[in-house]
């Protein structure tokens, strides 16, 4: 009798597997396990065998009669979407300018924009608190009231006037700055190992920089592009840390600036209602993984993934 | 490639997959070996747990054999609680020497501002005291206590507190606000110590009565008070000073009476406050009338629907209940105090550190809707910025008095009564209280008892002042507020003469150095009288969410992007969105018509 074989790719894929399973795969079906039971209080002894689709139907209800569970979601639509093609676009800008730079000049916008990934959540949110803050003292309101451009000072964040774009727009800004250098760091390193000799003809045939980067260099990030794409519109989906802190502080609306991580959060963690806030984070993964298989098919990942047809 | 990929699978038959086959074998030994020393370290941690209970019934029979040679008339019967703390301690250490257990070990933990350290340290003081009475006896038993203070708000360690119950390594006593009782009594993980208390009756007929309220659910008690606060109306003597120059009179002076007395009859209402606030602004005495907390610290507006002479809870259904009367009148005040620039629009996203305090401190308000822990915030933080200077310091205990006066939350109008706003902290006990001690099922119910008495202990009236008067908190019990009144015993206290464990006298020593003088001993004895008015937001685990409601109303009104009606129907909507919340909430009332203000 014949022993099988095992396959060693199970050997060398098994500590990744084992550490997905524990920490993803596990939690996340018992998430969707706590998302059919009414847990609240982390009292899992009591609710974990009272199954049923209460936080399903209580979840539908508000975002059917809750006008502030209707702002979190457009809010989610919005900073989502703008924010991704903020992160996506300017990390390919950055990454461009800097390819065409000397290197001398290079390394420090590089490091600068590297900066706010570096910097503690807690001490980056509370630099743009500060930037924000409603009165004179705020750093954007002393500046333009010197300037003469306001008149008195402006709650950038929650002044009705201005709600929702403003509120919007710092959430926008905030994480938006951290997430350009992800992108930026990939479209570099790519362009960086671009074969020369395609930047040394397309020089020799006369290519401006513009012409250059249209024709030469951004086809050949594509693949890269895809990736950053994806990654960035889940993590961006997923993301609530720093906006945290600023809902958190007052420095912006509770409602115009929270998508919908963020209310999941709060929802399990504020009010202790962990098992509607299990819902909530069920329909967002569903909505993420829809999401992120729509952008690879409409990219062309599956291209990607082909076995190359030439010989190597 | 194809040709590549032929040599590979060449070479792979033989060496390749023999070579791979035995690192496979070993890469799976190593794992096992690991899983193996894993499970071999876990149960060694496990280990200690199990030893004692495996190994107390000889360890148990021991004192019980063989002193005597007849266990029946020796072993004590199990304890019931007197009312007798003396008594008491000593039948419970007597009980669970004679079943082995020589020592019981407690956790407690409580969280608050750098000086109350006695949420905790208290508990170690009683079992001190408590373990003298057993010594004084020549009871076999101790009693130790692993103490946590964490600085900060209680939330974080009422949510630990919740996460670690179904590990059983919560806190068999926390310190915590009255707030959590309601959903952790729920729940289930809070110890019911009515029977406990009943006992006790003696001991808890000294607390004040309506904080009793604050530990009760469901009629049944649930916790001790610990310590308590009340939220008066600041009054800054300068502007009041400055209006009587620019010839508005003096609003310390109402119809011959002073304004605190005039505020507690029910005479100067929030119409007054409103005529007040506004020509301190108009006369430039003052940048604003008015300033409040901001966004999460919302209890001190729901001092507003009392005042107005509404309701949060019908204690007969049991139900929350939305006042609409009431909440429309607040809501009104606040949007009307916005709109004619008494009271800032964004008052709810103000900086603490940068704005509120600093433009308390510095004059920059006629009227400030603090809480008594501001007395002494004040003296510690430097929020004011000195004009001769150019510094920022703390006020001086000098400067306080002088510059700040205090009256309670005045009537919404007239007829109503004056009120303040309390929320405890207490002392509350896990239903699992005494676990990480020996034989804990079987004796269980002593060990509920133990917890019960170390709380009772450390509660006594010194402790109480003492925590009092070092964090600026009111005191609790009658017999406490008597010995703050009492100059010697402040005297005493200020030279660390009472009576103390070496441990507790450490930990306090620098902050009764700093705290402990005649004016905020004077502000607390004073201010203790507001305790009669003082009313509790509801004790029912989905209060939190109606608060959040109305403090969003505020925000909207205050900022002009609802006017009161709009806020109302705000409130209504978001009631029934909330389908539970909804099922949990009686609306009340209509929005009053005819009514105006001021």
């Amino acid at each position: 009798m014949r022993i099988p074989k095992p396959n060693p790719i199970w050997f060398f894929l098994s500590p990744a597997l084992f550490l997905i399973i524990v920490f993803y795969v596990v939690p996340l079906f018992f998430s969707i396990y706590i998302s059919f039971t009414p847990l609240q209080n982390w009292n899992l002894a009591r609710y974990l065998d009272q199954i049923s689709l209460e936080n399903y139907e209580r979840l539908f209800y508000m975002a059917m009669n809750d006008p502030d569970v209707t702002k979190v979601v457009k809010t989610t639509i919005v900073f989502v979407t703008i924010t991704l093609i903020f992160n996506v676009l300017g990390g390919l800008i950055l990454a461009l300018s800097m390819f065409f730079m000397d290197e001398s000049l290079s390394l420090p916008y590089r490091l600068i924009w590297i900066l706010p990934r570096m910097t503690p959540i807690a001490v980056y949110s509370l630099i743009w608190y500060y930037f924000f803050l409603g009165d004179e003292s705020g750093t954007l309101n002393s500046l333009l009231l010197r300037l003469g451009v306001i008149e008195k000072p402006l709650a950038w964040g929650n002044s009705p006037e201005l709600l929702p774009e403003s509120a919007w727009a710092i959430i926008i800004l905030v994480n938006g700055l951290v997430g350009v250098s992800f992108g930026m760091v990939v479209f570099y390193s790519a362009l960086r190992s671009l074969p020369r000799e395609h930047v040394i003809a397309a020089r020799v045939e006369g290519a401006s920089a513009f012409q250059m980067t249209r024709y030469v260099l951004v086809p050949q990030l594509k693949w890269h592009i895809i990736y950053v794409t994806v990654w960035q519109l889940l993590s961006l989906i997923t993301t609530y840390a720093h906006i945290f802190l600023l809902v958190q502080w007052g420095a912006i609306d509770k409602w115009w600036g929270s998508p919908w991580a963020l209310y999941v959060f709060n929802t399990a963690f504020t009010t202790s209602d962990q098992g509607f806030a299990a819902a909530a984070a069920v329909i967002l993964v569903v909505i993420g993984g829809i999401l992120g298989i729509l952008v690879l098919r409409l990219m062309g990942f599956k291209k990607l993934m082909q076995e190359p047809k030439g010989e190597l | 490639m194809k040709k590549r990929r032929g040599i590979m699978k060449f070479s792979g038959n033989t060496l390749y997959r023999r070579g791979a086959s035995r690192a496979l074998i070993a890469g799976i030994a190593v794992v096992i070996i690991i899983i193996a020393a894993a499970a071999i370290i876990a149960m060694r941690e496990q280990a200690p747990e199990e030893t004692p209970t495996k190994t107390t019934p000889p360890a148990a029979t021991t004192p019980t054999e063989t002193p005597t040679q007849t266990p029946t008339e020796t072993t004590p019967a199990k304890p019931t609680l007197t009312g007798d703390i003396e008594k008491d301690i000593v039948a419970i250490g007597k009980y669970l020497s004679a079943n082995g257990v020589k020592e019981a070990k407690f956790t407690v933990a409580g969280a608050g501002d750098p000086n109350s350290v006695l949420r905790t340290l208290a508990v170690v003081e009683a079992a001190e005291r408590l373990n003298k009475i057993l010594a004084e006896n020549n009871v076999d038993f101790k009693i130790t206590i692993e103490d946590n203070f964490r600085r900060g708000g209680g939330d974080q360690l009422a949510e630990d507190f919740a996460t670690a119950f179904a590990s059983a390594t919560n806190p068999d006593i926390m310190a915590n606000s009255y707030k959590h009782i309601a959903r952790f009594a729920e729940e289930g993980y809070l110890l019911d110590i009515t029977d406990f208390v009943n006992a006790y009756s003696g001991f808890i007929s000294d607390f004040y009565t309506s904080l009793l309220d604050a530990v009760k659910y469901k009629g049944r008690f649930y916790g001790i008070p610990q310590d308590t606060e009340a939220r008066p109306l600041y009054w800054r003597t300068d502007v009041i000073a400055c209006l009587r120059d620019a010839g508005k009179g003096d609003i310390l002076n109402v119809r011959g009476m002073e304004l605190k007395e005039a505020v507690e009859k029910g005479l100067v209402t929030w119409k007054t406050v409103y005529n007040y606030a506004k020509t301190s602004v108009d006369t430039g005495c003052t940048e604003w009338g008015v300033l409040h907390r901001k966004g999460s610290a919302h209890p001190d507006l729901i001092q507003f629907i009392f005042a107005f002479g509404g309701v949060l809870e019908d204690p007969n259904t049991g139900k929350l209940v939305v006042d609409v009367p009431a909440v429309y009148k607040w809501l009104y005040v606040e949007w009307k105090m916005a709109r004619d620039g008494i009271i800032p629009e964004d008052m709810m996203a103000w900086d603490w550190g940068k704005q509120i305090h600093p433009s308390v401190v510095s004059g920059n308000t006629l009227v400030w809707i603090g809480g008594t822990w501001h007395w002494t915030e004040w003296q510690t933080k430097p929020y004011f910025k000195d004009p001769n200077t150019g510094e920022t310091r703390p006020l001086t205990a000098e400067e306080v008095q002088k510059l700040f006066y205090y009256t309670l939350f005045p009537a919404g109008e007239e007829g109503l009564s004056p009120v303040t706003l309390s929320q405890p902290f207490v002392w509350v006990i896990a239903s699992n209280a005494g676990k990480d001690n020996p034989k804990y099922d079987e004796l269980k119910d002593v060990y509920h008892m133990l917890a019960f008495l170390l709380v009772v202990k450390a509660s006594d009236p010194d402790l109480n002042a003492i925590h009092s008067i070092i964090s600026a908190h009111l005191p609790v019990r009658k017999a406490s507020a008597d010995l703050i009144n009492d100059p010697g015993w402040v005297r005493k206290l200020a030279n660390l003469e009472i009576e103390l464990s070496d441990r507790v006298k450490e930990g306090i020593r620098d902050i009764v150095k700093a705290t402990v003088n005649d004016i905020n001993v004077r502000f607390l004895g004073d201010a203790s009288y507001m305790l009669e008015y003082t009313k509790l937001t509801p004790i029912h685990p989905l209060y939190p969410r109606l608060a959040d409601i109305y403090r969003d109303a505020v925000d909207k009104v205050l900022r002009g992007e609802m006017t009161p009606e709009e806020a109302i129907d705000f409130i209504k909507s978001k009631v029934n969105a909330d389908p539970e919340l909804r099922d949990a909430t009686e609306i009340r009332g209509e929005i009053p018509s005819g009514w105006s203000f001021p």
